[in-house]
């Protein structure tokens, strides 16, 4: 039995193998690195060891820090969770060599399963049902490949170093690209290629094997929506397949761990084309982001058996005894902006809460700083109902239902998936995101909810107002004797980026509100017409965050956080976040010329411009490379290059100012 | 404390009756208010837009902290006069970075901002009210100098607007100018004086004397921009300390500097708590007589008007024609002195006795006046009413707390006086629509007149003229009513405004929080005591 248990990872996945081993009694010693030494992964374990650095090769992936963390405090195990040391073959073989459990498959099983090409070969082998493969030697490139084709490389994942292949005139390149690519990411140039099926969806069998020979399956996950080859929703049971097809998927990824001995818990990763062919992808040697559905379909706790495994224990269940009960969506919370590319986006969470009824394994708090340092998963949220519809909505209610304030998130895309037909209907191929771009352009509540969440913002300001007036705050908001207009403020919608002028007048108990532009001179001088719809507007009820305002009759709950620049409403249609844009422009910065800003916290790769230089509209000025991604700057009109700010090697946060633009003469 | 209690029926056809009245009272007001911004006509305010420039109100609108209450004083100003209502300028108190200032701006849609008599009287009203209340004052400039016309009545009294100006910086009130425009001649000394300067790009001017007249005096040629152009004091004349890009880079501009203030008042904070009254001030409306010959309760009035209602009531039994007591306004402790009436000497003794202990206790007094003068008969000569009103008189004009005058109802005869009227330096004047104000009732004065008449020519041994002598008593009458309605006295600067009865306790608490901008100490002498 497992006494004292090393869990060598951080956020949520930490977190939740921590209270699994808690629950069974087992002692916790986390790790972390310099940025989460306060993180909620590091409060959620018995006691924490520091491993300095703030990258993941300078911490989490020190094999040598982690593996004397689990020595010093006394650990008899090592859960890697996933990700970092988890498919690290040598990692888990000083594990071992320390007398320490290893609660994964073998060393030799991660090597094995680890190289692509191997585990295809393995898999072929095994009778498991998948489509041919090309390895490639060298660079030479085979003749007649069937098109369309994919080239992967041996190792890693993620989609690196993956190429999809139309014309067998782009093979070369291709090969030559994706090798280049993983070698550069993980050290290996091995690449092969497979045939590419079309509107494909990815399922994966979850297995899990003891040290006595036992394998069982614990069914599907399909896990088809997916942006650049990153998991976004993952449920169980796959609502493509017929039976048919699961029973072979099962069944071939039982064979295949038999073929290989497997212990310890495993995903057998498939594609399956729109004709049903099917095509094995690899296996993943750990515990997957994705295991919740799985937990909540068959109702066993995945990291249990994995420590049971781990500690000698026989499989507590046979494979006749596994049951599959309703259907489970999980969606992956993360700090990324759909609408900008699934733009990583960091910053302080100052506030992060998510709605009632599903299971929420998260790896951050309110206070928790996003960092671009790691990955960008804030937590996953698990509906599990009768029927995947019913999941779908459980779901998309939780996820309207949440305030995450500080980063980006993508829950406002989220809860779109889970209410657009395609999806409801189980039409969702991997090309899913592709092919519905405008469930990325999601921003929220629409319509009346959304002006409620306005006026939630716009009151919670003229509040906040009032407050501030520390002379005469008796007196009514904004109180006339003689009337020239109401008050008027111009907000930033943060979902879009539109600005939405207002107008307040109070009146009686209320407000009058005006949205829209409010009447400009006319050409002759007179004002144009007045066409905005008033709006009648109470606040019934505002203590602390909490707001209830009534617009035109219809009274909405809310909860409205002003950190200062930012108003972010919450309630149960959703979030919104607003920008009182500054009352007066700034000259001064005018005067001093534009820029443009990092759009991330990165370093800068490289410098194109210097002062002096003329620059034409769209043109190349500096290279910023964050979350693993080359950001190309941009001049955003022709002008002169007044200062460079930055050089190559320096780090920059977000909003900084890279090259001062004079972009007058332009407009002469 | 003693909570004051009503026993006004709001549902009664009297009340309902008082209250449609008062509305139309009210509603003649409103309609004037309104007609104010568009004094210049629609035209020159097109025209002003046009020239991509915010009307005065606008920019006022643009300077204040956003929600922040704003109260313009004498809006009617000149109304019933030759000048235009308003007088073409806005006076009033508002909120600037967090600072509580006196703002005054020049309406260039009227005859190009230049300045009438009214004008005149209004600005020295206006300094006036910052000296008292120490409150800094920001001048929005836009003036083509003296309505020339005029200039009459308003060169030599127009002069202590300069004056003022220094004084107010000497006593270490700050004053800012922001030009927005011209400012020709002796208004280029509104700038001059001032401690802070602000001048809009390409927009605002200043010279002692124009184009033309430099062409004439000492045959020049120069363009406005070199003359006296905001780039020119900017950069050359050091007159303007900020070149503003627009108005509303102006307007930031101003704010900033307030802010660098760091202002704070002398006067204690308010103090007590500021719930409202257990009775809805809405009602105040129907509280007070539209006619004002109708008698009413005054307590009515404080049971809206003062904080919780509470009323500590000094003397209740003794000269109950004026209802003394302790309260406050919006936090601000208050002593109140309310008339029902007439003033007969045990009131006025009461009310000197209690301007005193006011006095003592450093609380400002709030005059509530509803009062048809001193009683007059022998009886009341014979018991010292003169004497007796003379106390209360060395009380009001000798007090040095701050006076605050709310006028309800009527206010005839020398009751004025012993309740803080205008001449006796009052911090402000705010009066209902229902309010008249003149030496006595327009019937008594007419009837006074009638009986002069009858025995003067009693005297000459004529016959009466009963036709002649009663058109003549009728005209007198319609005229001294004419000129005692509230709007004939606040077009004469008699108040600071006539106000929204439902309104008064935010007027009153704006005005009290202002006057505490400057120290409340009370007297402590007073002239002699006649006994």
């Amino acid at each position: 039995m497992i006494r004292r248990l090393l869990i060598a990872n951080r956020g949520e996945i930490a977190v939740r193998i921590a209270g699994t081993a808690h629950r069974l009694g087992i002692e916790t010693v986390g790790v972390y690195s310099d940025p989460d030494a306060d993180a909620l992964h590091v409060d959620s374990v018995d006691l924490a060891v520091g491993l300095g650095g703030s990258t993941p090769a300078t911490s989490y992936l020190r094999v040598d820090a982690v593996l004397s963390a689990a020595i010093d405090t006394g650990c008899d195990a090592v859960h890697p969770g996933y990700g970092f040391l988890a498919e690290n073959a040598d990692f888990a073989r000083q594990v071992i060599a320390a007398g320490l459990r290893w609660v994964g498959p073998t060393p030799e099983q991660i090597e094995l399963l680890g190289d692509k090409v191997a585990a295809k070969r393995a898999a072929l082998e095994a009778g498991v049902p998948t489509t041919e493969i090309i390895e490639i030697t060298g660079t030479d490139v085979p003749g007649g490949v069937p098109m369309p084709a994919l080239v992967k490389a041996a190792a890693g994942g993620g989609g690196r170093g993956m190429r999809v292949v139309r014309s067998e005139a782009e093979l070369a390149d291709a090969v030559a690209a994706a090798s280049r690519e993983a070698e550069s990411a993980f050290g290996d140039g091995t690449v092969f290629i497979e045939p590419y099926l079309e509107h494909g969806r990815h399922v994966e069998v979850q297995i899990i094997g003891d040290a006595h020979g036992y394998v069982v399956h614990l069914g599907e996950r399909e896990c088809s929506i997916q942006r650049r080859n990153q998991k976004v929703l993952e449920e169980a049971p796959s609502a493509g397949i017929d039976d048919a097809t699961r029973r072979t998927l099962c069944e071939g990824a039982l064979a295949l761990a038999r073929h290989v001995g497997y212990q310890n818990a495993g995903t057998v990763e498939f594609l399956v084309g729109a004709d049903g062919t099917i095509t094995f992808l690899e296996v993943n040697t750990r515990l997957q982001v994705e295991h919740p559905v799985t937990e909540a379909v068959t109702g066993v706790d995945l990291v249990e058996l994995q420590l049971r495994v781990a500690a000698g224990e026989p499989l507590p269940f046979t494979q006749d005894e596994v049951t599959f009960s309703g259907h489970a969506i999980e969606v992956r919370v993360v700090a990324e902006d759909p609408s900008a590319g699934w733009l990583p986006s960091t910053g302080t969470l100052t506030r992060f809460d998510i709605g009632a009824g599903v299971r929420v394994d998260r790896g951050f708090r309110a206070g928790s700083v996003v960092s671009g340092d790691y990955d960008s998963l804030l937590a996953k949220v698990v509906s599990h109902a009768p029927t995947r519809s019913e999941a779908a909505w459980v779901l998309a209610r939780a996820l309207r239902s949440s305030a995450i304030v500080g980063v980006r998130s993508d829950v406002d895309c989220l809860a779109a998936i889970l209410g657009e037909p395609d999806f409801l209907d189980a039409r969702t191929p991997t090309s899913y995101l592709t092919d519905h771009p405008a469930v990325e352009q999601a921003v929220g509540p629409e319509g009346d909810d959304r002006i409620a969440q306005f006026m939630g913002a716009v009151l919670v300001d003229e509040a906040a107002a009032r407050a501030e007036d520390e002379h005469l705050g008796f007196a009514p908001s904004g109180w006339r004797n003689l009337w020239t207009h109401g008050q008027r403020s111009i907000w930033i919608d943060r979902g879009d980026g539109s600005e939405v002028p207002v107008e307040v007048r109070p009146s009686g108990d209320g407000f009058d509100v005006r949205v829209g532009p409010w009447p400009a001179p006319t050409e002759d001088g007179s004002l144009a017409p007045d066409d905005r719809a008033i709006h009648r507007v109470r606040r019934l009820a505002h203590r602390g965050d909490e707001l209830a305002v009534e617009v035109d009759g219809v009274r909405r709950r809310l909860e409205v956080g002003d950190d200062g620049s930012v108003v972010h409403v919450s309630g149960p249609a959703g979030c919104t976040t607003w920008t009182r844009a500054p009352r007066f422009a700034d000259h001064d910065a005018a005067a001093a010329g534009g820029g443009p800003v990092a759009p991330l916290p990165g370093s800068v790769l490289s410098v194109h411009v210097s002062p002096g230089d003329q620059v034409t509209d769209g043109q190349l000025l500096v290279v910023v490379e964050a979350m693993k991604m080359e950001h190309q700057i941009t001049a955003a009109a022709a002008g002169t290059v007044t200062e460079v700010r930055v050089a190559a090697g320096d780090r920059v946060d977000t909003g900084d100012l890279l090259v001062l633009l004079d972009t007058s003469a332009a407009d002469d | 404390m003693t909570v004051l209690r009503t026993r006004l029926d709001t549902s009664s056809p009297a009340y309902l009756e008082n209250l449609a009245a008062m509305q139309e009272l009210w509603d003649e007001v409103a309609a004037e208010l309104a007609s104010v911004p568009t004094v210049g006509g629609q035209r020159y305010v097109d025209r002003h837009r046009r020239r991509g420039k915010l009307l005065v109100r606008e920019r006022i609108e643009a300077l204040v902290d956003p929600y922040t209450p704003f109260l313009e004083l004498s809006p009617l100003a000149a109304w019933g006069t030759e000048d235009p209502v308003g007088a073409g300028t806005v006076v009033g108190i508002g909120v600037v970075e967090g600072t509580e200032v006196l703002i005054s701006g020049s309406d260039m849609t009227y005859r190009g901002g230049s300045a009438n008599p009214t004008t005149v009287a209004k600005g020295a009203r206006m300094a006036e009210i910052a000296r008292a209340n120490r409150l800094p004052l920001i001048t929005l400039n836009e003036s083509a100098g003296a309505e020339l016309p005029r200039q009459a009545d308003i060169f030599v009294p127009g002069g202590a607007s300069f004056k003022n100006l220094t004084q107010l910086s000497k006593l270490g009130i700050p004053t800012i100018t922001v030009g927005f425009g011209p400012a020709t001649a002796g208004g280029a000394y509104t700038p001059g004086m001032s401690d802070y300067t602000v001048f809009v790009k390409e927009r605002a001017t200043a010279y002692l004397g124009g184009p033309p007249l430099v062409k004439m005096a000492i045959d020049e040629e120069v363009d406005e921009e070199s003359l006296g152009g905001a780039e020119m004091h900017s950069r050359t004349s050091g007159l303007s300390d900020h070149l503003a890009v627009d108005e509303l880079d102006a307007i930031r501009i101003a704010r900033d500097i307030v802010k660098h203030l760091r202002w704070s008042k002398l006067g204690p904070g308010p103090t007590e708590p500021a719930d409202a009254p257990r009775y809805d001030p809405a009602e105040l409306l129907g509280c007070a007589s539209a006619d004002v010959r109708i008698p009413f309760e005054v307590r009515e009035i404080l049971a809206r008007l003062v904080d919780g209602s509470r009323f500590e009531e000094f003397k209740p039994l003794y000269g109950d024609k004026m209802v003394c007591g302790w309260a406050s306004i919006c936090g601000f402790p208050v002593g109140i002195i309310a008339n029902n009436g007439i003033l007969f000497s045990e009131e006025s003794n009461k009310g000197a006795q209690f301007i005193q202990l006011c006095n003592k206790a450093h609380t400002p007094l709030l005059f509530v006046q509803n009062i048809t003068g001193f009683m007059v008969g022998s009886k009341a000569e014979q018991g010292g009413i003169i004497r007796n009103g003379a106390k209360l008189i060395n009380a009001v004009s000798n007090s040095e707390v701050p006076h605050l005058v709310l006028m309800v109802g009527a206010s005839y005869g020398a009751g004025n006086y012993g309740m803080s009227g205008r001449a006796y330096d009052p911090r402000f004047v705010f009066s209902w629509p229902n309010h008249r104000i003149a030496v006595m009732g327009p019937k008594q004065l007419a009837g006074v007149m009638d009986i002069i008449a009858r025995n003067a020519a009693a005297g000459r041994g004529q016959e009466i003229d009963e036709e002649a002598l009663n058109a003549q008593t009728s005209a007198l009458e319609h005229l001294v009513e004419e000129q005692s309605t509230a709007l004939y006295a606040t077009g004469r600067l008699w108040d600071d405004g006539i106000i929204h009865p439902a309104d008064s306790r935010t007027v009153l608490g704006m005005a009290l929080s202002a006057t505490h901008g400057n120290e409340v100490r009370g007297a402590t002498e007073y002239g002699v005591w006649r006994h």
